[in-house]
């Protein structure tokens, strides 16, 4: 039986993380933050529901600071 | 549903004593045994074995469903450990780990905030999710509201120190009897509760369907609640597959037949030996005697080498004197007192004689009415004063005396104390053996036991000349045989004795009642009263 994966785009975890994410590296731009908050969330899947939206934006932040020295 | 097997198990002491040989019982699917024995006698030990704390020196351990323990101290934490470390220790081991494993990383977050340590934290609640860690926090809030009337939310970072005794214990029976484990292992799951809270524990165990294996003193919840009772005494164990109620007569048949059996053993001995040396005898003087002397020689050697059977286990003899003396009429008169902010003002007359038993809800302040009389301060309005001669002896609930902790029972009835003369040693072994104390005498108070400890105390008691005994919940450490000691040792005392106690069955030997309500109010009953509620607190 084939798992479902919830769709990304309508994850809270990912729209909240997209809007406050953006607002800090404005310089980015919208796509570069829109992949890597999605890769981050497809990344910590198997995290519990309730912990996601801070684990999402605290690694997709991680990343965007990192790829910005 | 789960079992325990118990073969063949053996444990040696430090110093070379054997403690257990050849225990082997079985506590089958939804049985409820009961762990008996003196204080001593290894029953704590033999708990740790089947925990697994332990590796027993020979003999396995054999069981199934996951194992729940409720340790003896619990009831007792004075550190700072938390309600949500506690609840977190007696849950499963994977439970435990994935735990262990979120806090870790927690703290690896807060130190370097990098994409490892979040991913190491991410991948920590994952586990902790997979191994049940969400569904346990929903048991522990139900167990919080359970024993401590708020949800886990409000009191999960609270010290257990916080806790009365009564309340650790029954958070740590709530989640064990909530939680997923199928055998329970309870050492002494009662003590510390008041009587509602034991009478709330029978039920309990008597309604739950997993297979509990509890050591106990209580003779009331004895009664009720063990379908079979395993007795460590000898060194070694025995089954009883009854209950309680028909447990002396079971014992005493054993250890008639155990005294047989040694008796009959001893005289075949006896009886070979007289044939061996007839025959050899007989041997000497005619050379065909010579092959059935060797013959009678090997079957001595036979039955010697397998052994006499196990000997009858030596009764435990305690003799306590409390002597006391007579005081005036009124031992203590108490006029509208009332302890800050524990009750309301009451009077009270005990006379010379008196057998009181201090009654009521936990937290009622009754430990603190004892140590007032005993001369402690305690906060206070109105007049209380002892009569003529009375002098009180304290005996404390918690056995809380640091002063006594790294010194032997033979130095502290050496040296004496204000009100109480020093013995020289010969007179502190004699009274030590009384006691049951002897083998004792000469290890830190705090490596005693807690039965040893309390017997001790009733010791000090007896040297005190005290003739107003104020013992708080004292047999509550005690075994059954050295509680029966007790009862009888202050059926025969001279004086007039106030006892705080949870014990129903050492209660009945009172005969008089002052009870602590709830309400805050105090009054007198003529029976006992063991259903008033705790006293509510703002948590």
């Amino acid at each position: 039986m084939a798992m479902a994966v919830p769709s990304t785009v309508s994850d809270p975890s990912v729209r909240s993380a997209i809007a406050r994410l953006s607002r800090e590296f404005p310089d980015l731009g919208p796509d570069p933050i829109v992949l890597v908050v999605r890769t981050c969330r497809e990344e910590l899947r198997g995290s519990p529901d309730g912990a996601l939206p801070e684990l999402v934006e605290r690694l997709a932040r991680q990343r965007l600071r990192v790829s910005l020295d | 549903m789960g079992y325990v097997d118990v073969s063949a198990v053996r444990h040696t002491l430090s110093d070379g004593r054997v403690l257990l040989d050849d225990v082997s019982f079985r506590v089958g699917e939804g049985a409820r045994a009961a762990l008996v024995g003196e204080n001593g006698a290894g029953k704590t030990t033999l708990l740790r074995i089947i925990a697994g704390d332990l590796t027993p020196e020979a003999g396995s351990i054999a069981r199934t469903g996951g194992l729940g323990v409720m340790r003896q101290f619990i009831g007792s934490v004075r550190d700072d450990t938390t309600v949500q470390r506690m609840l977190v220790d007696l849950s499963p081991p994977a439970v435990r780990e994935a735990w262990d494993a979120v806090e870790a990383t927690e703290l690896a977050l807060m130190e370097t905030d990098d994409e490892r340590s979040q991913m190491a934290y991410a991948d920590a609640l994952a586990q902790w999710g997979d191994a049940g860690g969400y569904d346990a926090e929903v048991t522990w809030d139900t167990v919080t509201v359970a024993a401590l009337g708020v949800p886990y939310e409000r009191c999960k970072y609270r010290e257990l120190s916080t806790l009365s005794g009564g309340e650790q214990k029954r958070l740590a029976l709530e989640a064990l009897l909530r939680g997923p484990d199928e055998v329970l292992l309870l050492d002494e799951p009662d003590n510390y509760l008041d009587v509602p809270g034991k009478r709330w524990l029978e039920e309990r165990l008597l309604e739950t369907r997993k297979t509990v294996l509890f050591v106990s003193h209580d003779r009331e919840l004895l009664a009720r609640v063990a379908d079979r009772v395993v007795t460590v005494e000898g060194g070694t164990a025995w089954v009883h597959g009854g209950g309680f109620a028909s447990y002396h007569d079971a014992r005493t048949a054993r250890h008639e037949r155990l005294a047989e059996l040694r008796r009959r053993w001893d005289e075949e001995h006896q009886r070979l030996i007289d044939l061996v040396r007839t025959l050899q005898q007989q041997a000497a003087n005619s050379p065909d005697m010579a092959n059935r002397y060797h013959a009678m020689q090997t079957r001595l050697a036979k039955f010697e080498a397998a052994g006499p059977p196990p000997e009858r286990p030596p009764e435990q003899k305690v003799a306590m004197r409390l002597r006391g003396g007579r005081t005036g009429v009124r031992a203590v008169t108490a006029e509208q007192l009332e302890l800050t902010g524990l009750m309301q003002p009451f009077d009270l007359e005990i006379f010379y004689g008196d057998r009181v038993g201090v009654l009521g809800a936990n937290g009622a302040g009754k430990s603190h009415f004892l140590r007032l009389l005993a001369g402690q301060t305690v906060a206070h309005t109105g007049d209380w004063r002892l009569g003529a001669r009375v002098v009180p002896g304290f005996f404390a609930q918690t056995h809380a005396h640091p002063e006594w902790q790294d010194r032997t029972p033979v130095d502290l009835l050496w040296h004496g104390e204000p009100g109480r003369p020093g013995l020289d040693r010969g007179r502190a072994m004699a009274a030590l053996r009384r006691y049951g104390l002897a083998g004792a005498g000469e290890q830190p108070f705090r490596t005693m036991s807690g039965g040893q400890q309390a017997r001790f105390q009733i010791l000090l008691l007896e040297m005190s000349g005290s003739t107003l005994l104020l013992l708080d919940e004292p047999t509550d450490n005690l075994d059954v045989l050295s509680a029966e000691a007790l009862e009888e040792a202050l059926a025969a005392f001279d004086g007039t004795v106030l006892a705080v106690t949870h014990d129903r069955w050492f209660a009945r030997s009172f005969d008089r009642f002052v009870v602590f309500g709830a309400d805050g109010r105090v009054y007198e009953s003529a029976e006992p009263v063991f259903d008033e509620t705790r006293v509510q607190r703002a948590r």
